[in-house]
């Protein structure tokens, strides 16, 4: 057992630095070109670095100031770029991958549904077969950054007699592409509009478009919302990123507030909460690293974040008393900003309702807590053995 | 980097798990009614010497094992997990304060016993009010050949069962720590009425009673014992947590009601998922404070008062929950429930509630932040 980070001298850390001085405020194409991206990734897209590097570079991009690509096109490096590799053909990779790693194209997740998010595999969005092409019709809603991106990972149905969990596809499709209509939905935080709904009126697709097989979407979707996850368990207010409870103990005490007994002991029993799960998400790396079966920190971790995430930008505000209810992205002092929009506690408070929304609910995320790691029974889905044509969601 | 447990740590775990579930039999606690006496703590006390567990913290000059606390956790985790009555914990606190406080001499010479088995110890610390800090009401003046005790501890833990109790007293206005024998003059022990009935807790009092002075100062040597308390306890925490919660995940699907398995329902199986996310995270933060002491890492204060708040907040937690699944059963004598419930309780009080290591922890942020 070793707590310890990879030091200073640790030679992955020079050269990771040495290439951050050279380059001050480096592009994202330059980043790419390193393979600095997407670091855990194979060569020629990354460096196949181990989490101990990973853990390096995240810390060396907080210290040279650069905002983590990451940040940016989240869907593309972390959720979803990766399904390429795994599932992916040659040409779709070379097409796809480059400019999404130097964040020229941005991508965006089609899978929530107006008629219901959580139970998404019962999606009505069709995909019907011509020849080369497929046809698609259907409405996604709640997508983020729809409206900037050129690229949707796109889920939909091509088999509506299969279970609703057999019968998915899932295609990387241009937004660009006709009948399909982006409009975007302000949030309550009205920061930006977070997300989208998406209309798909006869949108062609090309076949070679298409990821893994006609009936792989449901395993591939899975995998990227675990990976999702596994980002989010970090114990930023923002989903894992953003500002933490360390940040909001130095802010507290830098301003003074700690002295308000109200604020003090609340402060420390979420000062303790976020170096837990700080320690659990190392624990997970490191379990990679000794090359251990992922264990069940990163469902856990979003399910303990997320919430911890609200109560600590939620502490930052009440801190302010009234003045903390006015627009304002200094309620206190935040020395890292490489969290880019997300390190602002102003941010983090007004979002903080989706934190247990996006990703999966609160709700549905105990149930893969209780069914999948404790193996306790399963909700009870009448739906789940139907061909899905004859099952009730089909028909409303 | 590696927050993994070594395949020695594992051993060990594993060792300690067998003989505690082999040796461990909670029964007679589970007869209505009864004490902290209806288990035969003797036998069971010279098996675990005869382990070698009262040796696990005592220095090798000393002729222990000076085993790490990471070491020690491993079996510490499983007296937590079986809720055993092993009398460790007042043994380990007397060995860390002579560790502490004593001089070399007094080191080797006091703990060469204990790690033999032949000597159990307590250490006597807190006020009437369980304050580990004040100044204690024990007052020492020096005699013809030594010094002599006056006045009263409380919570001493073990004991009842110790030949030596370690004591912290005021001298010339300083805090002190003293040794005293179990048999002599003008001691007298009083068991409470603990209602953790797998731990011993007494008073202890003093009058004109003969000591033997620790030669370095308690203000220095307590950060360090109260750190190993800590640890000790989160660590105990840690492991019971984890036991109630694989046992109420277990009633949970077997128990039928409204023609389903009660773990299908959501309002059982979110608190359930919900304590498993929280036992993870205790488990984890035992583990770094006791790598953190071990390496004189210069957050290991914080480490284990960290610790120490989270498992013990996350044990009264899950020890509530535990019985709230089990329904009308769980609250009944013959169940262990109630043991996990109350060494949970028991443990947070001991050395102040949750909330006092929050205190801890900012205060530590400020002084580190200054
Ligand atoms: C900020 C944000 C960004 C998002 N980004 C994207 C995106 O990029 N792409 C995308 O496709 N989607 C995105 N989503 C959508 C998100 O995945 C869904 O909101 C989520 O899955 C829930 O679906 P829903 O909103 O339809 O709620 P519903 O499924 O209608 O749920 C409503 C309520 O019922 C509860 N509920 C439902 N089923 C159960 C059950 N079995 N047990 C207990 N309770 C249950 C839910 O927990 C919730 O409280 C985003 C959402 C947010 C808030």
């Amino acid at each position: 057992m070793d707590f310890t980070l990879p030091a200073e001298d640790d030679p992955r850390r020079i050269e990771i630095r040495s290439f951050f001085e050279d380059h001050p405020g480096a592009s994202y194409a330059q980043l790419a070109e390193r393979g600095y991206t997407a670091p855990n990734w194979p060569a020629p897209w990354g460096i196949s670095a181990d989490p101990e590097t990973m853990i390096v570079l995240e810390q060396e991009y907080a210290r040279a100031g650069i905002a983590h690509p990451m940040t940016f096109n989240l869907i593309a490096i972390n959720q979803c770029g990766q399904s390429l590799l795994k599932w992916g053909t040659d040409d779709q990779r070379k097409e796809l991958l480059p400019p999404a790693l130097r964040c020229e194209a941005r991508w965006c997740m089609l899978f929530s549904e107006p008629s219901g998010g959580s139970d998404l595999a019962g999606l009505r969005t069709t995909a019907r077969r011509e020849g080369d092409e497929y046809v698609v019709n259907g409405q996604k809603i709640w997508n983020s950054s729809a409206n900037i991106a050129s690229h949707g990972v796109l889920l939909a149905r091509t088999d509506s007699t299969a279970p609703k969990h057999k019968g998915l596809t899932q295609f990387v499709i241009d937004m660009k592409t006709p009948g399909v209509t982006v409009r975007p939905i302000v949030d309550m935080s009205g920061e930006e509009s977070e997300y989208c709904e998406v209309f798909l009126d006869e949108v062609r697709i090309p076949v070679s478009r298409r990821l893994g097989e006609e009936g792989d979407g449901w395993r591939i979707t899975l995998e990227q919302l675990q990976t999702e996850r596994q980002s989010m368990t970090k114990p930023g207010a923002i989903w894992g990123g953003g500002p933490t409870a360390r940040e909001l103990l130095d802010g507290l005490i830098a301003t003074g507030r700690i002295k308000d007994p109200v604020i003090r002991g609340e402060a420390g029993r979420l000062y303790v909460e976020g170096e837990m799960l700080r320690l659990m998400s190392a624990r997970h790396l490191s379990n990679k690293i000794n090359g251990r079966p992922a264990g069940p920190e990163g469902s856990f971790g979003k399910m303990i974040a997320s919430p911890h995430g609200q109560a600590i930008s939620d502490l930052a505000k009440r801190s302010q008393g009234p003045a903390g209810m006015i627009r304002n992205p200094d309620v206190l002092p935040l020395p890292d900003k490489h969290f880019g929009r997300f390190s602002n506690w102003d941010y983090a408070y007004w979002f903080a309702p989706a934190g247990t929304l996006g990703v999966g609910t609160q709700e549905i995320l105990k149930n893969a807590v209780s069914e999948r790691i404790l193996g306790l029974p399963r909700e009870d889905d009448p739906d789940i053995k139907l061909p899905f044509d004859r099952t009730r969601r089909a028909a409303a | 980097m590696n927050f993994n447990l070594s395949d020695d740590n594992l051993a060990l775990r594993d060792a300690a798990a067998d003989f505690l579930t082999n040796e461990i039999d909670l029964a007679p606690l589970l007869v209505p009614g009864s004490t902290a006496d209806a288990i035969d703590r003797e036998s069971l006390w010279a098996k675990v010497a005869g382990l070698g567990w009262p040796a696990l913290a005592v220095p090798e000059s000393a002729g222990g094992l000076g085993m790490s606390l990471l070491d020690l956790v491993m079996v510490v985790g499983e007296i937590g997990r079986t809720v055993a009555p092993v009398a460790l914990l007042g043994t380990l606190a007397g060995t860390w304060a002579i560790t502490a406080a004593g001089s070399d001499e007094q080191r080797d010479r006091l703990l060469g016993p204990v790690a033999a088995g032949q000597c159990r110890l307590a250490l006597a610390a807190a006020d009437a009010t369980g304050f580990h800090g004040a100044i204690p009401s024990v007052r020492a003046t020096p005699s013809a050949d030594g010094y002599i005790l006056e006045g009263e501890s409380h919570f001493v833990v073990d004991a009842p069962e110790a030949d030596r109790i370690v004591c912290i007293a005021v001298l010339d206005g300083e805090r002190r720590a003293f040794v005293v024998d179990a048999d002599a003059a003008g001691l007298a022990v009083e068991q409470v009425d603990w209602r953790d009935i797998t731990r011993k807790v007494a008073i202890v009092r003093f009058s004109a009673t003969p000591a033997e002075r620790l030669e370095g100062g308690w203000d220095a040597a307590w950060p360090d014992v109260r750190d190993r308390l800590y640890l000790y306890l989160a660590a105990e925490s840690a492991a019971g947590s984890h036991a109630v919660l694989d046992e109420a995940v277990e009633y949970a699907k077997q128990r039928r009601a409204f023609g389903k398995p009660i773990g299908q329902f959501q309002a059982i199986k979110h608190q359930l998922a919900e304590i498993a996310g929280q036992v993870e995270l205790a488990d984890v933060g035992v583990q770094y404070a006791a790598w953190a002491l071990d390496n004189r890492d210069p957050r290991a204060s914080l480490a284990a008062a960290m610790a120490q708040a989270y498992a013990s907040d996350t044990y009264r937690n899950a020890t509530h929950r535990n019985i709230q699944v089990f329904g009308a059963i769980g609250f009944t004598w013959e169940m262990k429930n109630h043991l996990f419930y109350k060494r949970a309780r028991c443990n947070a009080a001991l050395l102040g509630e949750s909330a006092h290591q929050h205190e801890e922890v900012v205060a530590m942020l400020e002084a580190e932040a200054a």
